[in-house]
């Protein structure tokens, strides 16, 4: 019992924090960025070639960090600033986002071939005992790093000046403009960001997966279903509580039902919780059965 | 538009004819071809059940896929299993994956637009999953699907069958869409589409329709599954959301809302790798990239592309600066006045209105309108005027009190059902569809007038009724433009006409239905000194036919000597309610019009 | 030196618009400096595209916008909003689900990095609105319409620019808070600010301004002063108003 609780908040911190990442470029451009899985799988494979070659692990870790930031970036820059330029409203982002995707996997699957590659080891050498469950090192770590990135992301969002202007570009960014705020710089700040917490959650599952080009799809959609169950896309922290969630039931489904039920159970309750409430468990409306009523009417 | 009906009969049995023939070649012609041709006429069919909703209701949907695999996994299972006819199950599979599109549309579609992206993308996935894990559809594996029939030997010169079974699909398919875009109901579709709204107030039951048209859309998107299955193996990787994707591909590469868009956009992407001949990942890599290209730079996709190059330019009329020199036509059609509800058209008890945050925007107002009476409410921007409006048009819910429209209390009643009671309204800010003309906009507020506009929508132009009603229809809107001033514009395009004439537009949409009740929410705004009095006299001929009419409206001058009636508002309370002169002497009037 | 020879803000030969019409069209006005400037017009006439196109939040528009020394007609809205122009929109448009004090700091964004004077700012727009003070680090969207005017005024005034812009101040208020936006108005007009108001409330407008323009139809066809209209009574008002 303690053990697929706990190691469910492990896979889920990283279903979170790609549900994050949704989120956060979500929440500032109102685009949901379908290549978040493969920007995921960019940090992946940099990190394992770069220390397959030689280098320090750490090192190699900095940079697969530091090239997911800059393929987000691109993504935002290639696929989402023209789409919103012609018309903020349309929903031509579906196809420029989801062909990014395309993009960054088969590309990546040219260079590298479609097979695994060995991916830094980190902590998943070391084994922790809590009670009667075994972690690996890697497992506390995908923990505890998944606690770190939500909580400095919201200090940042609610602290800081920077944080604020985010805010308000994403409550009313004609507005945000007209106090000073430079909407583009904002919207490329908000999928670096993306990028990174995407990055790290591919450097935090990497040890366990390997390397591999077709990584992007699984881990993108459970990202996704993290974020539409919690209700990430009116507060990005909110991804991360429909990520934790989603582990612990997916590993649950696991240990209770079959070894396969983690491919369909997930799935399952996010159409429950959407069809109970459309906003995610743990938006800023929540739960209420009279919001429920009233729009039933 | 000279051809004449002949000519253009003619043109449609050469290009029939010319279709048969291309049919009969890729029958006959040799495996691969034919198996490109086929795949090809088969993601045809469902670029163009995408383009019935992304186009005509601007529904995006990612669910076309699992349409396409639900019509797909029926066929090659219960072929398989219970060894029936095909011809059999075309039936089943059509409204199966039409009840699917109905169950799904009506969870998602209350929500928005990007929820009803994001549920049917969902649906996707959830479908490709069942599918892979299992037994019953082979797993990853798939099924292999069954066997078309064989002609008759007699027939054996026509080639393969189901070659001829999905080019006719195709046709169908195209022949369907093309019906509806030249029926009544396409300007309804695109109002629901672009002016909500609008389509509302003139009595459509909006989200039924939306409902029901997704429905339609997934059972051709179904019935493409159909034909796939037995094009060979049928397994989960030929359903999944990528598959979904490529279909939205087509309709944009294409031209979304053109009849020719989907067929280009599916040929282009299903022969894409037939033709390009390199390593398949860099293939990919460069569909990819093609497509971001063709959405980034083409908005509009290659039919609207070539239809801009090669559009008709139109000349701007000159604008009849008399506008109001030209006498109004006697104002529409002939009303049974409906004397329910006896002398009080509206009557508002007690009204309260806020927004879920934020101060009462109105308090306890209370308003009686006089059946034949022009009704005139003014008062500051902010006064709760629109909302008033709003709450007695069934756009808003008020918190407490009770409305009666001809003696009928209609709380629960929606602004469709209102309308369809004989309540009509304009907008502040005209709601209309930029891309047809006026005419064509007017003719939305004939929705209720027209029986089984719907049903009949799919078979439109082959019915003599259809033609009938069409003319009736064009010659209702056109006479209510004239009547309403806007003769030279009857034509062109509400993207290409001066806010004053969209103005004119929305309320000749109004008086086209011969309403008993009329709200006007600032008729005048935007109009010029001419066209303001010649609003003036439509309004006076109006009431002179027994229109109970409300207005809202800031320009005194011309509001005041209409009226029966003027209520003013201020901070959303009813200062008083009493005839123009004695509104012009009354102090809060004075102050806030003469800053005194 | 008369305020009109050396303006805070001159317009001229302005058109703009969203689609293929401009909604405004060869717009010429002036505010001196310490001036304060009311635009009048009918609904529609294109007042508040006016201010938009200030601001530089239309992308479509062609013309001549002067703010003090500089040519702004150039900049993109966020380098207006950095000291030159800042507008109290329609609507206030706080950013609601941030604190009152939130609101008001990032309006002085582009003074981030000079904390003294921002912290001058914040107090000045306390002495003018004491009552804010109860609600500093009150959601904005909890505010009465009345309060959430004073706080959409005092962002305007945190980045201390040179043209304040107020689109319908009084729009949705109560006669009480009315009155404490007009108190305020006056108040500023005190302290020197030069202001470009659209109002529809002719009222207000005379109150508060020095010279009044008429709008219809996307063009001024106008100009005037508070005691013209008062002399004239109705009639104006008939005549352009309505």
């Amino acid at each position: 019992m303690l053990q697929f609780i706990l190691s469910g908040l492990a896979i889920g911190s990283v279903y979170g924090l790609i549900g994050m990442a949704l989120a956060i470029s979500f929440y500032v451009t109102r685009v949901i960025n379908f290549a978040q899985g493969q920007i995921m799988m960019v940090a992946i494979m940099i990190t394992a070639t770069i220390s397959s070659a030689g280098y320090s692990p750490w090192i190699a870790v900095i940079l697969g960090l530091l090239s997911s930031c800059i393929v987000a970036v691109l993504s935002y820059v290639i696929a989402v600033k023209p789409i919103l330029a012609f018309n903020r409203f349309s929903f031509g982002w579906l196809v420029s986002t989801l062909g990014f995707a395309v993009m960054l996997e088969n590309a990546a699957a040219y260079l590298w071939g479609p097979t695994s590659r060995p991916f830094p080891a980190i902590l998943n050498g070391y084994s922790i005992h809590i009670a009667n469950a075994v972690l690996t090192g890697q497992q506390v770590l995908a923990i505890a790093v998944a606690i770190v990135f939500a909580a400095a992301f919201e200090l940042v969002r609610k602290r800081t000046l920077y944080g604020k202007l985010g805010v308000a570009v994403a409550t009313d960014p004609d507005m945000a403009s007209a106090i000073g705020g430079n909407t583009t710089v904002v919207a490329i700040a908000a999928f670096a960001i993306s990028g990174l917490f995407a990055g790290v959650a591919g450097i935090l599952i990497g040890p366990s997966t390997f390397a591999n080009p077709y990584l992007g799809s699984t881990y993108g959609i459970s990202g996704f279903i993290a974020m539409m169950i919690g209700g990430g896309t009116e507060k990005p922290l909110s991804a991360m509580f429909g990520g934790l969630l989603l582990g612990v039931l997916a590993n649950g489904a696991n240990a209770l039902i079959d070894s396969q039920a983690s491919d369909w159970f997930p799935f399952l309750v996010l159409v429950i919780i959407l069809i109970v409430t459309p906003r995610g468990l743990f938006s800023s409306g929540g739960f209420s059965f009279p919001r429920l009523m009233r729009r039933a009417r | 538009m000279t051809k004449s009906p002949f000519n253009r009969r003619l043109l449609t049995v050469v290009l029939l004819v010319v279709y048969v023939m291309a049919t009969w070649l890729a029958a006959n012609a040799s495996l691969s071809i034919q198996s490109l041709v086929l795949v090809a006429g088969v993601f045809g069919i469902l670029a163009i059940s995408l383009d019935l909703v992304a186009g005509m209701l601007g529904l995006y949907s990612l669910g076309q896929g699992g349409f396409f695999g639900i019509g797909s996994y029926v066929t090659a299972i219960a072929v398989a299993d219970l060894n029936v006819s095909p011809f059999l199950l075309l039936p089943v599979v059509i409204v199966v994956s039409g009840l699917c599109g109905v169950i799904i549309g009506a969870m998602s579609l209350r929500v928005s637009g990007l929820y009803f992206a994001i549920t049917t993308f969902i649906f996707t996935l959830v479908l490709t999953v069942m599918a892979t894990d299992m037994q019953i559809t082979g797993g990853t594996q798939g099924l292999l699907g069954p066997a078309f029939p064989d002609f008759p030997t007699g027939l054996a010169w026509l080639g393969a069958p189901v070659a001829w079974c999905i080019l006719l699909a195709l046709l169908a398919a195209a022949a369907l869409v093309w019906n509806i875009r030249r029926s009544p109901l396409y300007p309804v579709l695109l109002s629901i589409r672009d002016a909500e709204p609008f389509a509302e107030a003139a009595g459509v039951r909006t989200s039924a329709i939306k409902i029901g048209i997704f429905g339609l859309s997934a059972a051709m998107a179904g019935t493409a599954g159909w034909l796939f299955s037995f094009l060979g193996v049928v397994s989960p990787g030929q359903f999944d959301w990528s598959v979904s994707l490529n279909v939205l591909v087509m309709v944009l590469v294409g031209g979304i809302n053109t009849t020719l868009g989907p067929l280009v956009g599916a040929a282009f992407v299903s022969m894409f790798p037939a033709v390009v001949d390199i390593n398949p990942w860099l293939e990919e890599v460069l569909y990819g990239a093609l497509s971001i290209l063709a959405i980034t730079v083409f908005p509009e996709g290659v039919v609207g592309l070539i239809r801009r190059q090669f559009g008709k330019t139109v000349q701007s009329p000159v604008i009849s600066e008399d506008a109001g020199a030209v006498a109004p036509s006697a104002v529409p059609p002939t009303r049974a006045t409906d004397m329910a509800g006896g002398d009080i058209a509206v009557e508002c008890r007690g009204i309260e209105f806020s927004y879920a945050v934020g101060p009462k925007v109105l308090r306890d107002v209370n308003v009686v309108v006089r059946r034949g009476h022009i009704h005139g409410l003014i008062g500051p921007n902010g006064s709760g005027k629109s909302t008033l409006a709003n709450v007695i048009a069934g756009r808003l819910r008020p918190v407490a009190g009770a409305i009666f429209v001809k003696g009928q209390q209609v709380n629960g009643v929606s602004p469709s059902g209102r309308a369809r009671l004989g309540l009509r309204r304009t907008f502040q800010a005209a709601q209309l569809v930029r891309e047809l003309t006026t005419s064509q906009n007017v003719s939305v507020g004939l929705y209720t007038k027209i029986p089984g506009i719907v049903r009949r929508a799919a078979i439109w132009p082959l019915l003599p009724s259809g033609q009938r009603d069409l003319g009736w229809m064009t010659t209702q809107a056109v006479a209510a433009l004239q009547s309403v001033g806007a003769t030279n514009w009857t034509e062109r395009r509400i993207g290409d006409v001066p806010h004053g004439v969209e103005q004119l537009t929305q309320l000749a949409s109004v008086c086209v239905a011969a309403p008993d009740i009329i709200i006007l929410d600032e008729p005048a705004t935007g109009l010029s000194s001419g066209e303001v009095d010649h609003l003036a006299r439509i309004l006076s001929q109006l009431k002179a036919q027994g229109v109970t009419m409300i207005i809202i409206e800031h320009q005194t001058r011309f509001l005041l000597p209409l009226c029966d009636r003027v209520t003013v508002l201020n901070a959303g309370e009813v200062v008083l309610t009493a005839t123009a002169d004695e509104v012009r002497a009354h102090p809060i009037v004075r102050q806030v019009y003469l800053g005194e | 030196m008369s305020p009109l020879s050396n303006p805070a803000l001159e317009i001229s030969a302005l058109s703009a618009g969203y689609g293929r019409f401009d909604v405004i069209r060869d717009v010429a006005l002036r505010v001196g400096k310490g001036e304060a400037v009311a635009l009048l017009g009918p609904n529609g006439a294109g007042k508040t595209t006016v201010l938009r196109a200030i601001m530089s939040l239309i992308k479509n528009r062609r013309g001549s916008i002067r703010i003090g020394d500089t040519d702004v007609s150039d900049f993109p809205p966020h380098r207006v909003a950095s000291g030159y122009a800042a507008i109290a929109p329609e609507g206030r448009r706080l950013f609601t689900e941030l604190t009152v004090e939130d609101n008001l700091v990032l309006g002085a964004f582009h003074l981030r990095h000079e904390k003294a004077r921002v912290a001058a700012l914040l107090a000045s727009v306390y002495e003018l609105f004491p009552v804010l003070l109860n609600y500093r680090q009150r959601r904005s969207s909890f505010l009465s319409g009345g309060e959430q005017q004073m706080v959409a005024i005092g962002r305007m005034l945190m980045s201390d620019p040179e043209i304040l812009l107020l689109d319908e101040p009084s729009i949705a208020l109560s006669p009480v808070a009315v009155g404490i936006v007009v108190k305020a108005l006056l108040e500023l007009r005190r302290r020197g600010a030069s202001l470009l108001l659209v109002e529809q409330r002719v009222d207000i407008a005379t109150q508060v301004c020095d010279r009044l323009y008429i709008m219809t139809h996307g063009e001024i066809v106008e100009e005037m002063t508070p005691d013209d209209i008062r002399r004239q009574g109705f009639d104006i008002i008939n005549k352009y108003l309505g």
